[in-house]
């Protein structure tokens, strides 16, 4: 895969930033306390928390490369998955029997959206479709806390929370964070195979150019989106499960994805790498931003610095880091 | 066959171009001002004044202030919120800042500060385009929430954090806001304002300006290329948007809910008025009225529906219900009608220049 | 068609060595030619030889790497599409660029924005100087709806319109302009023989009745020897030939490469 020098530059001039901000604040300003290992701390919380935010942005980037849909309901996918899980392990299930069957209520999600919503607006201009997933997406809110009810749940992975030294003792970093980074990785690893090398993926970005060429050349449409939508709802059950276990299954679950959209802006749309990136500098920098300006401020910028920083970014490049340039003919 | 356009001849192009051509359209118009104005105010019960007209006149405003970003021009907005709490808080600071200065000034000079946020937040748009604008415009909402909420200075240091909408009047002595202010009174004012400034922006977009935003909307190259501005076209968008967005956020807080809160206008407000748009048809002035009456009047009615049905629901069920038929509603709305009821009801009208006959 | 008859006058446009490449791709090479005030000029050649490209250059749409182009005696790099458009150089598109959310009508008249001088306030009060002027306009491209024979469908929403009407109503947007120099990209693609007729006696008629140069994109060699008074050739971004009708028509290169013989 090439990676265009602008944008080694770019992440390298953002790495440049990420070190010389916080300690130069540290220097001026006497709230905010600044010294090498606690920056690293917060660097690597902030990034494995930005692997978190590429998990669910990795949803998104499914079903848009392979439909061109920007599908708003990921988030709620997120928390359908994880509250179906959490559900029927609280009904009895063994819980390596509850996300197989967990899986296979996601398959039945995408069959039901692709009859019922996607099949039905073949062909519509990509708004359309995009409001129609907002649809989607407060039809399993609601349905999910009818079935599964809406008090907060635990998911315990049997995976430590607690922070634990290392590099000698000098830096807490968290297990957890860690072993969802791993996961993550695995599934950017797999999914990116997926599209490249196989007879399917190269079907699914046929189908997310153009939705009529892809049908004349005998791509079947529906089964297609069952598909992707399938492996959406599987990449959202397995960030759920990430999230879940960090902070419980809950309602705000689904706000999670709102976060997911910075980071899809910078990565691009349809890149996977590009949710990986996105998502590692988004994570970083908005815990960086915490950390070291918010005092200045007054604190709380994590409601919009990630937004932000995805303007800026977007302002130099309208395409996000990875996205395709789009070439307008007339 | 009673409604048609048959029989109605135009002589001039000034006729031609007008709001209203058909008779019967006039007629209904007349009707609709008729009750609006007169048998509302008239009958209506506080609760219908209070909970029901206001809000559903200042959703429509705002939701004309957004059709006019995304349903003319073209831009995918989700700021709206975040414009209405300028609007609020500009009120709120120009009416303590300046006590004796009038509320119509106050209102209006909320809205100018409105614009001038929303073209500072729309500069990226000549950059950026469809979902990435969308997602820069949530940086505008998240942000101008969080300032209005952090800083003091836009409560003027209230202690309690809540601050109410200082009484004011009209005409001298008829109180529109604060405590002493009558339902009817409101209404009126409200109505007034809503009525004139939707009069406004009929007249842009069957002008110059709302056939540069459509240019804009539907293929901004060409547009480009016949030598339309790029960058004042859009700007204006959102200016003008904003505008009506902010003064829409000055009469929710002054008028509706009598005080001025960050709260009010968060990203669900946005989205709220995003399905307003949507439900009532993108690109239409009348599909900002049908959309706001369809989103206050669903909640009501699931809430009653259970009652009326004599089934007994648990009330946080309920919103769950809400959300779910919410969202299919949505789904329905857009394979059946993409364009929303404002096109419904052109087609309505359309089998009316048929009926009684049936071809 | 005498061209004694016709009134043409100078130089308006010239393009000196224009080269535009995309990346590693050369679309056109040196291309040089000039444009005189009141003549038809074609340009012809076969698909992808760079025409339209040419004609983006023309307009300001595409910027060329290498070359100049002086328009009314101002010599320049590049041309600027805004500018270009205030200084009277309309265009009709290959694949129609229509907006088709709007009716005929009101794409006709988008094409009069640059001539419409009432600012937002006037427009948002309406009555008074923003009316008076629309009803002006209307006038005007009332005339060319009249031209163009559209007067059924001038409030249909364009995206409803069969594909020969749409090619009418984008060329009345760049008529209604009021061009000096109307850039046709194609007019007549996928037109029955009557439809051609309609719109070569159309292209006549403007050239006529207002003195607009022409320049012409177009496959049909009927038509393009017919109508023009002078052709280019364009193959692959290079220039084969440039000159009357019947001089192209029969340089040996022009036929290797495109025309063919007549069997």
């Amino acid at each position: 895969m090439r990676i265009e020098r602008d944008i080694i530059y770019i992440i390298l001039a953002f790495i440049v930033l990420m070190v010389v901000v916080p300690w130069t604040a540290g220097q001026l300003s006497d709230q905010i306390f600044f010294n090498w290992p606690f920056f690293f701390e917060v660097a690597i919380g902030g990034l494995l928390s930005g692997v978190m935010y590429s998990l669910v942005a990795l949803g998104f980037v499914l079903i848009f490369k392979a439909s061109g849909v920007f599908n708003f309901s990921q988030g709620a996918i997120v928390l359908f998955s994880a509250l179906t899980l959490v559900g029927l392990h609280e009904l009895g299930l063994p819980m390596w029997l509850a996300m197989i069957a967990t899986m296979g209520v996601m398959y039945l999600v995408a069959v039901a959206i692709e009859k019922f919503v996607l099949g039905k607006l073949v062909n519509q201009e990509h708004i359309i479709l995009f409001m129609a997933t907002i649809g989607i997406a407060y039809f399993l809110d609601g349905f999910g806390q009818i079935l599964w009810g809406s008090d907060v749940k635990l998911l315990d992975l049997g995976i430590s929370q607690a922070p634990g030294f290392y590099f000698d003792g000098l830096i807490l970093i968290n297990d957890f964070d860690l072993f969802a980074a791993v996961v993550a990785g695995v599934m950017v690893l797999s999914l990116a195979i997926f599209f490249q090398y196989t007879r399917i993926g190269r079907a699914l970005r046929a189908v997310a150019d153009d939705h009529q060429a892809a049908l004349s050349v005998g791509i079947p449409l529906n089964h297609i989106w069952i598909i992707v939508w399938t492996v959406a709802g599987l990449v959202g059950l397995v960030a759920g499960i990430m999230w879940g276990s960090k902070m419980g299954v809950q309602f705000s679950l689904a706000l999670i994805a709102l976060k997911a959209l910075p980071v899809l802006i910078l990565g691009g749309f349809t890149s996977v790498p590009g949710a990986i990136i996105g998502g590692l500098i988004i994570g970083a920098g908005e815990k960086l931003a915490e950390v070291f300006l918010a005092p200045m401020i007054g604190g709380g910028i994590e409601e919009w610095f990630a937004y932000m920083l995805a303007l800026a970014f977007l302002v130099f490049r309208p395409q996000g880091l990875f996205g395709e340039k789009i070439i307008e003919r007339v | 066959m009673i409604y048609r356009e048959a029989g109605v001849y135009k002589s001039t192009y000034r006729a031609d171009q007008a709001i209203l051509t058909i008779p019967q359209d006039r007629w209904f118009m007349t009707a609709i001002f008729a009750v609006a104005f007169l048998l509302i105010p008239a009958f209506s019960s506080e609760y219908w004044l209070g909970a029901i007209m206001l809000p559903f006149l200042i959703l429509a405003l705002a939701a004309l202030g957004l059709n006019i970003l995304t349903g003319y021009a073209g831009q995918l907005s989700l700021g709206t919120g975040g414009f209405m709490a300028t609007g609020a808080f500009s009120a709120y600071k120009l009416a303590t800042s300046f006590p004796d200065m009038h509320i119509l000034l106050v209102i209006f000079g909320a809205g100018l500060i409105a614009a001038a946020v929303g073209i500072l937040f729309g500069i990226p748009s000549l950059r950026i385009k469809g979902f990435y604008l969308a997602v820069a415009t949530l940086a505008s909402q998240f942000f101008l929430i969080w300032m209005f909420d952090k800083f003091g200075w836009f409560t003027n240091y209230s202690a309690s954090g809540v601050i109410s909408a200082p009484p004011m009047t009209i005409f001298g002595d008829i109180f529109v806001t604060g405590p002493q202010a009558s339902l009817v009174a409101k209404y009126m004012f409200t109505l007034s304002v809503v009525v004139v400034l939707a009069l406004v922006a009929k007249n842009l977009v069957r002008s110059n300006t709302g056939r540069e935003w459509m240019a804009v909307r539907d293929m901004d190259i060409a547009a480009e290329i016949i030598g339309i501005p790029m960058l004042s076209t859009k700007l204006k968008a959102f200016a003008v948007s904003s505008f009506f967005c902010g003064v829409a956020g000055a009469l929710w807080a002054f008028l509706y809910t009598g005080s001025v809160e960050p709260l009010a206008f968060d990203v669900n407000r946005s989205f709220q008025v995003l399905f307003m748009i949507i439900i009532g048809g993108l690109g239409s002035i009348m599909g900002a009225f049908l959309g706001s009456a369809f989103i206050i009047l669903l909640p009501i009615l699931l809430n009653n529906a259970p009652n009326l049905l004599g089934l007994n629901i648990r009330t946080d069920m309920v919103s769950h219900l809400e959300f779910m038929i919410f969202g299919a509603l949505i789904i329905f709305f857009l394979i059946v009608e993409p364009h929303g009821l404002a096109r419904l009801w052109q087609l309505a009208k359309e089998k009316l220049r048929l009926w009684p006959f049936p071809h | 068609m005498d061209m004694n008859e016709r009134k043409i006058g100078d130089v308006i446009l010239a393009l000196d060595n224009i080269s535009l490449s995309f990346g590693s791709m050369k679309v056109l090479n040196n291309i040089s030619f000039d444009v005189k005030q009141g003549e038809i000029r074609s340009i012809i050649g076969p698909n992808g030889a760079g025409k339209s490209s040419m004609l983006n250059v023309i307009n300001g749409f595409y910027h060329p790497q290498e070359g100049s182009i002086t328009f009314r005696g101002e010599k320049r790099k590049e041309m600027d599409v805004h500018k270009a458009a205030a200084s009277g150089i309309a265009r009709t598109f290959q694949n129609i660029a229509l907006f088709k959310g709007m009716s005929t009508l009101d794409n006709i008249m988008t094409g009069r924005n640059l001539k419409i001088k009432s600012n937002l306030f006037q427009q948002a009060i309406y009555w008074g100087k923003a009316q008076k002027e629309e009803i002006e306009h209307r006038y005007k491209v009332e005339e060319i709806i009249d031209f163009l024979e559209i007067q059924d469908i001038r409030k249909t929403p364009v995206g409803r319109l069969p594909y020969g009407f749409q090619k009418r109503v984008e060329l009345g947007r760049a008529l209604a302009a009021e061009p000096d120099i109307l850039l046709l990209d194609e007019p007549m693609a996928g037109m029955n023989v009557e439809e051609k007729e309609d719109m070569s006696r159309f292209i006549l008629d403007i050239n006529d009745e207002f003195g607009t140069t022409i320049i012409l994109i177009e496959h049909d060699m009927g038509v393009v020897m017919d109508l023009s008074d002078r052709v280019v050739v364009l193959d692959y971004g290079l220039q084969l030939a440039d000159g009357p009708p019947d001089e192209v028509r029969s340089n040996q290169k022009v036929i290797d490469a495109y025309l063919g013989v007549s069997h």
